[in-house]
């Protein structure tokens, strides 16, 4: 019975988002190594043509490799997503426990920020910081982070103030342990199963919000290669290189749908 | 004529046998009792009786109920009876009733639904149902408005209505104090003389006694002995029921009082304690010496734990002081909880976590063995996580955490509410064994007014209205519950 649940098998949900996310980070780190090549280099000779062995998916409209756009789109977002949600998740994780141990006034100014900020739609909070911060990169970094360590934030703080009210922690606090002892037995492996979730979707949420607000031109500026970017920059052309078009939405679609499936996998 | 037998009741787990061959009967106008601790197959006994088994466990034998004959692995055929042939009292009753629907169309529902009478008889009948059990003004109150003595008899009200005459409770006084038990028992038996069957499950010797009839003692899923309940408690003729009596506390001796020594471990002084704004103990003076046991009883919510957590510290008082020695380390006072499961973490076994407090409080090694022969625990148990453990084990290695930082004082809240008799029986016995052997000083809390009774040197009797401390001789513990 004990080693059931100390090793607890995967959801095959679970096992298969990471899957597809494996072969995604394989295709961005070792893309360039299999075919070389240049996101940048046109050749206006090739505009729209299809895939050749330098050009596996083929060419944009102004002859640009396709792979070797989305290879870099395909590391461009997911850094910038997994570092706005690092940060947000080790400022949530703080700020929630810090809450939920202090209580009163920190409390209380943590949540009305964590709520006014909850109130504000997030697109239009990175699109503040954007304009505000001088490097797209950085911009989005710091406006996603803004966005996201809310959710880290209210899920840390709820499970915290249980956890911290119960018996096993009241017992570890009057045999004299400290806080980190605390935080380490007894905090940390309740909260953790919630932050995979969290990061999961919130990294979800980031690689959208980058390629919609690329997607309207106000997000990262060409020639950049980014997910959103190319699929404006595609869209007119749609009836004469569908498949063009469809390389980037592709791989939207399949880089959401694995972390979706790693934050879901609900326990049977 | 028998209303209700079972034959050769058997129940198995795959290769494991749940339930021995099990035959019972019930006639009209006499209960059947079955006792037994939790894991006896008592409540998987009622479970085949009315056709309620979980579908993986594979069931034997026959159930006549009047004069239907069930195999009893067909579960779909007990169906057509529930609540015409067979009636079941739902554990906690108040927590079976719909929140958002008034008491009395609850009732009437089960008389329009199961008997199929009209809406207006139905209500009529609900009302007149209702009125029988002291309730005519409740009709349309909804739950939350009830008191639970009420809402718990709204709730045998409803099962009921189907006018059943065979009554199957299965540990209907789980977690009620003494006086909420008699008041069960005594519903029991009106139900009993209305509907002729009765069917009583539970592990509380009370219970049983006052409601008679004959008796089966189960263990381990076999019947260990049967007869007239009167008789069997009277004189019990199996090892395992003298035992399970021998662990009631109305037959332990009484403790010899000891004598206070020296200064006070713990001190109170009109103590005042308010939680969430509500104010719980009143002008509480109590003075507790090492080797004392201090029994603090009283009715759910009176504030017993606050009291504890008071003297703990964990609780700063509104008003008034507590006192604790001067040399006493601050983790020389230690806590038992009711819920033994909660009071360690979930997620790492149980020798990882006695391993971390042996080494914080600096305790020799084979320390934690010595403990553990102590309080005769199994090593092996120390590989399991706390939710692996049985409650009675569990709450013993809780005693042997506490000794780790070698307590002083010790406030146990409720420690055997949630275990059998025999094990609550040990568990006490190593409390007060603590108590004169390492001269700890206890402040032990239970709703049982007779196992305070037995084991405590000085009683505190808490109340909404009133506080008294007192040797058990001053304090009057009959109204203790009242």
């Amino acid at each position: 019975m004990t080693t059931t649940t100390l090793s607890r098998p995967w959801p095959s949900g679970r096992i298969i988002g990471a899957a597809i996310l494996t072969l995604i980070a394989a295709f961005a780190i070792l893309g360039p190594v299999i075919v070389p090549g240049s996101p940048f280099a046109q050749s206006l000779m090739k505009s729209l043509a299809g895939p050749e062995p330098a050009a596996p998916f083929g060419y944009d409209h102004l002859g640009r490799s396709l792979y070797h756009r989305l290879v870099h789109a395909l590391r461009l977002s997911p850094l910038i997503a997994l570092a706005a949600v690092a940060t947000a998740g080790a400022a949530g994780l703080v700020l929630g426990t810090l809450a939920a141990l202090r209580g009163g006034w920190v409390e209380r100014v943590l949540v009305v920020l964590a709520d006014a900020l909850l109130a504000l739609p997030g697109l239009l909070m990175v699109l503040i910081v954007l304009a505000i911060m001088p490097g797209t990169a950085l911009g989005f970094w710091a406006g996603l982070s803004l966005v996201l360590w809310v959710e880290f934030f209210r899920l840390t703080r709820a499970t915290a103030r249980a956890t911290l009210a119960g018996p096993a922690v009241q017992a570890a606090r009057l045999l004299g342990f400290g806080w980190p002892y605390v935080f380490r037995t007894h905090l940390w492996p309740e909260v953790a199963p919630l932050m995979l979730t969290a990061a999961a979707f919130g990294t979800a949420t980031a690689i959208m919000g980058i390629a919609a607000l690329g997607f309207v031109s106000v997000g990262m500026r060409a020639p950049t290669p980014e997910l959103g970017l190319m699929m404006v920059e595609l869209l007119p052309y749609w009836r004469e290189a569908p498949m063009a078009l469809l390389t980037p939405v592709l791989a939207t679609f399949a880089l959401l749908l694995g972390l979706t499936l790693l934050a879901g996998g609900h326990r049977t | 004529m028998t209303l209700l037998s079972a034959d050769d009741i058997t129940i198995r787990d795959g290769a494991t046998r749940l339930l021995a061959p099990v035959s019972l009967e019930v006639s009209p106008g006499e209960p059947l009792v079955i006792l037994g601790e939790t894991g006896s197959g008592k409540s998987l006994l009622a479970q085949a009786m009315m056709g309620t088994l979980p579908e993986g466990l594979r069931v034997g034998g026959t159930v006549t109920i009047g004069a239907q004959h069930l195999r009893a692995e067909d579960r779909a055929a007990f169906k057509g009876l529930w609540g015409r042939q067979i009636a079941v009292l739902p554990q906690e009753p108040w927590l079976s009733l719909d929140p958002l629907m008034r008491a009395g169309p609850q009732v009437a529902e089960a008389h329009r639904l199961v008997r199929d009478l009209p809406a207006q008889a139905a209500r009529e009948q609900a009302m007149s149902d209702l009125a029988a059990l002291g309730l005519e003004h409740a009709f349309r109150h909804y739950p939350h408005e009830l008191s639970g003595g009420m809402a718990q008899r709204v709730a045998i009200a409803a099962a009921r209505a189907g006018g059943a005459p065979i009554v199957i409770a299965d540990e209907p006084t789980k977690g009620l104090d003494a006086a909420r038990r008699d008041d069960v028992a005594a519903l029991l038996l009106v139900a009993l003389a209305e509907s002729g069957g009765l069917v009583v499950i539970t592990h509380d010797l009370a219970l049983a006694r006052q409601i008679g009839g004959r008796l089966i003692v189960l263990r381990a899923g076999k019947v260990v002995e049967t007869g007239a309940t009167a008789q069997v408690l009277a004189d019990p003729q199996a090892a395992y029921t003298r035992a399970l009596i021998a662990a009631d506390p109305e037959t332990w001796p009484r403790r010899t009082a000891q004598q206070p020594a020296g200064a006070p471990v713990v001190e109170a002084r009109d103590l005042t304690l308010s939680r969430g704004g509500q104010r719980l103990v009143r002008g509480v003076s109590l003075s507790l010496h090492a080797g004392q046991i201090l029994g603090v009883t009283g009715p759910s919510g009176c504030g017993k734990s606050s009291l504890g957590d008071a003297l703990l510290g964990l609780l700063p008082p509104q008003a008034g002081e507590v006192r604790r020695a001067s040399d006493l380390a601050p983790t020389a006072l230690q806590k038992l909880w009711q819920d033994p499961v909660a009071a360690f973490p979930r997620t790492r076994s149980l020798g990882q976590t006695l391993g971390d407090v042996a080494h914080l409080h600096k305790a020799p090694k084979g320390r934690i063995d010595a403990l553990l022969a102590r309080l005769r625990l199994a090593p092996e148990l120390l590989r399991r996580r706390p939710a692996a453990v049985s409650g009675g084990e569990l709450q013993r290695l809780a005693l042997l955490r506490a000794m780790l930082a070698r307590p002083r004082f010790l406030f146990a809240d409720e420690p055997t509410s949630r275990l059998d008799p025999i094990t609550q029986a040990e568990i006490i016995g190593f409390l007060a064994e603590l108590a004169d052997e390492d001269g700890m000083a206890i402040a032990l809390v239970s709703h049982d007014p007779v196992l305070i009774d037995r084991t405590a040197d000085q009683i505190c009797r808490l109340d909404r209205s009133v506080s008294e401390t007192g040797t058990p001789q001053q304090v009057d513990l009959r109204h203790a519950t009242a």
